[in-house]
């Protein structure tokens, strides 16, 4: 009788498997670098709170998997502050119980009060590292130093170079290379620009990538030596694989984030979970991960990040699914 | 019971077939082409119906462009196939049968790994500090690294075609072992050479295998976006991709699922002209 049985208890294991998540679990939807073992181990030990992990390769990536599950695969998101508007608006986050998060004193007083994570007097986001989307080129290639995004537009260069594949970055940067007066407010000439500017590149491209891993991978696979960067932790990674590499902002300034951890509506364990964002605000967890990942932490000064007055602040954009559709369309371009 | 009966009174196991075959591929695929017909409106569906997506396929030229250079390329890669897996099948049949069956088996085991892994492997082969690459410098070939391997449409192209050929030789083969061997010793008894029995005999009993692999070639190539994303570089913006991030970074559900009608229309004439064609009616 075709093994129905058995086939019907796969199938509810299947589905039982996939619907439950395990007690005590905290699961993170992020960008690389935010849940090494240094200090998830020790949560764990601390807690009994298992840490699962999933990254992401790009923003985009990340609202449209948040959208297209309601929320229910995570409990929290890394998401830059300028972002989080377009959540609340797809009523995605829910604010976090700060009673239960008394870490946030250890906040540097720049990253106390960020207005873009308040809404109606509750907080959606709590602030744990900042960067940049920076250039980063290999020393060997570039002995004398490489300061302009022009670079990646130069022929000379043409087939060693990598950019990111995430649309609101590339606007943007574009944007700020053009030197655009909003590069978060675009009018339709703008945009136009943009696309024509982030068309031209294209010849000169080896690559797009999406993910810190897959960015550093085709370097390793390629003679790449010069990328418009995913953030600091690139540059620690390419150094690991034997590279000698600068993270620079060049002139025309660069992309700056502040991520934030947000709470997804479809929360499992509040606990746990809260446990962990406080966990990361202890005063150690922080320092550490500016020094293994090269980002800037929220709970002491980090020094090795000298360029954050060069930086142009992410910000909410005026129409984030036209800046994905111009974005397609300089993919499908010829 | 004979057939006749089974069909008159359907048993639990039929029901239950049936049951599954409605509950876990007719029904989510029908919902999921009734979601071309709806649009997004601010991050949510608008479950109104509405040919805007179509409009939107049809006067935006870029889907135009991607769409056909993704069917060049999959016809392509179909065609380098058919010749690649004709060869292949044809040398396996040749061989005696103890060694046969140990080369199909060799054939198929790629199958079961992971198709990312085989693409990742693929990379490892024609990165520019890849095996390709090593392998003919030492060989003395060529004197530096070719980096126009990877990271383009030719890479897309050597990628599927290797993950793809098991899909193409083993339906020629098994066409190739239908052969009676009694028809190969009459045309040779009839003082047909060597190449008339491969002409006139072999080739046209074995041809619709090779139909069958080109369909499962062009269709799987065609709707494929993990390869020209992994290996494809900036010329690897293929339909599938398209797809994909309507999908998965755009959140524009509609305009996915009406991309890939337009897909599945094209996947299905493929098929139905490969029943055609595939199964000639002298050989019925």
């Amino acid at each position: 009788m075709f093994r129905s049985r058995e086939f019907l208890l796969a199938a509810a294991t299947v589905m039982l498997a996939s619907g439950h998540a395990w007690a005590q679990e905290v699961r993170l939807f992020s960008f690389e670098g935010y849940a090494e073992p240094v200090w998830v181990d020790p949560f764990e030990a601390a807690t009994g709170c298992k840490v699962s992990v999933a990254y992401t390769g790009s923003v985009d990536e990340m609202f449209a998997r948040m959208v297209g599950s309601d929320g229910a695969d995570f409990d929290l998101v890394s998401i830059d502050t300028s972002i989080i508007q377009r959540y609340l608006d797809a009523g995605l986050i829910i604010p976090f119980d700060m009673s239960k998060v008394p870490n946030t004193s250890n906040l540097l007083p720049s990253f106390a009060e960020v207005d873009e994570v308040m809404s109606g007097g509750e907080t959606y986001g709590v602030p744990i590292a900042w960067g940049s989307l920076g250039l980063i080129y290999d020393k060997e290639a570039f002995p004398d130093g490489v300061d302009s995004w022009e670079a990646l537009w130069d022929p000379g260069n043409a087939g060693r170079v990598l950019a990111l594949d995430d649309a609101n970055n590339n606007v943007t940067n574009a944007a700020i290379i053009l030197g655009l007066d909003d590069p978060f407010n675009l009018s339709d000439a703008d945009f136009e620009s943009v696309k024509q500017k982030l068309i031209e590149q294209k010849q000169f491209l080896i690559s797009y990538y999406a993910g810190f891993e897959e960015g550093v991978n085709i370097w390793d696979s390629s003679e790449a030596t010069l990328m418009f960067s995913m953030g600091e932790f690139q540059a620690v990674e390419l150094a690991d694989r034997g590279y000698d590499v600068v993270y620079s902002i060049p002139k025309e300034g660069g992309i700056g984030w502040l991520d934030t951890w947000a709470l997804s509506k479809g929360v499992q364990d509040s606990d746990c979970t809260h446990k962990w964002v406080d966990h990361y605000l202890n005063g150690e967890t922080g320092p550490t991960m500016t020094e293994l990942n090269g980002y800037g932490n929220t709970t002491d000064e980090s020094p090795e990040l000298n360029y954050a007055d060069s930086l142009v602040w992410l910000q909410p954009v005026e129409n984030f699914d036209r800046r994905v559709q111009v974005w397609n369309e300089v993919k499908a371009a010829q | 019971m004979t057939a006749y009966a089974r069909m008159v009174r359907p048993g639990l196991a039929d029901c239950l077939l049936w049951g599954a075959a409605a509950l876990f591929i007719l029904i989510p695929l029908a919902s999921f082409l009734i979601f071309g017909f709806f649009s997004v409106v601010s991050n949510s569906i608008d479950y109104r119906p509405t040919l805007a997506n179509f409009d939107e396929l049809l006067s935006n030229s870029s889907y135009r462009t991607t769409f056909f250079r993704t069917m060049r390329m999959a016809f392509l890669v179909s065609a380098t196939n058919l010749v690649l897996g004709y060869a292949t099948a044809y040398f396996i049949w040749q061989r005696p049968p103890a060694w046969r069956n140990l080369m199909v088996i060799a054939l198929a085991i790629p199958l079961l790994m992971s198709y990312i892994i085989k693409i990742y492997a693929m990379r490892g082969v024609l990165g520019t500090n890849g095996l390709l690459n090593s392998a003919t410098m030492a060989l003395g070939i060529i004197d530096e690294p070719v980096s126009a391997l990877l990271f383009n449409l030719t890479a897309v192209r050597i990628t599927l075609s290797v993950v793809l050929l098991p899909f193409m030789v083993l339906p020629i083969y098994v066409a190739l072992e239908r052969i009676p061997a009694s028809v190969l010793h009459a045309a040779s008894d009839l003082g047909a050479s060597e190449i008339q029995i491969f002409a006139r005999v072999v080739l046209p009993l074995s041809l619709p295998g090779g139909i069958v692999g080109a369909m499962f070639t062009f269709v799987l190539a065609s709707g494929d976006f993990l390869a020209p994303e992994l290996v494809g570089g900036i010329e690897g913006f293929t339909y599938g991709r398209l797809i994909f991030s309507q999908f998965g970074l755009a959140f524009n559900w509609p305009l996915g699922a009406a991309l890939s009608i337009v897909l599945m229309i094209v996947a299905l004439g493929v098929i139905y002209a490969a029943r055609r064609f595939g199964n000639p009616r002298w050989q019925r």
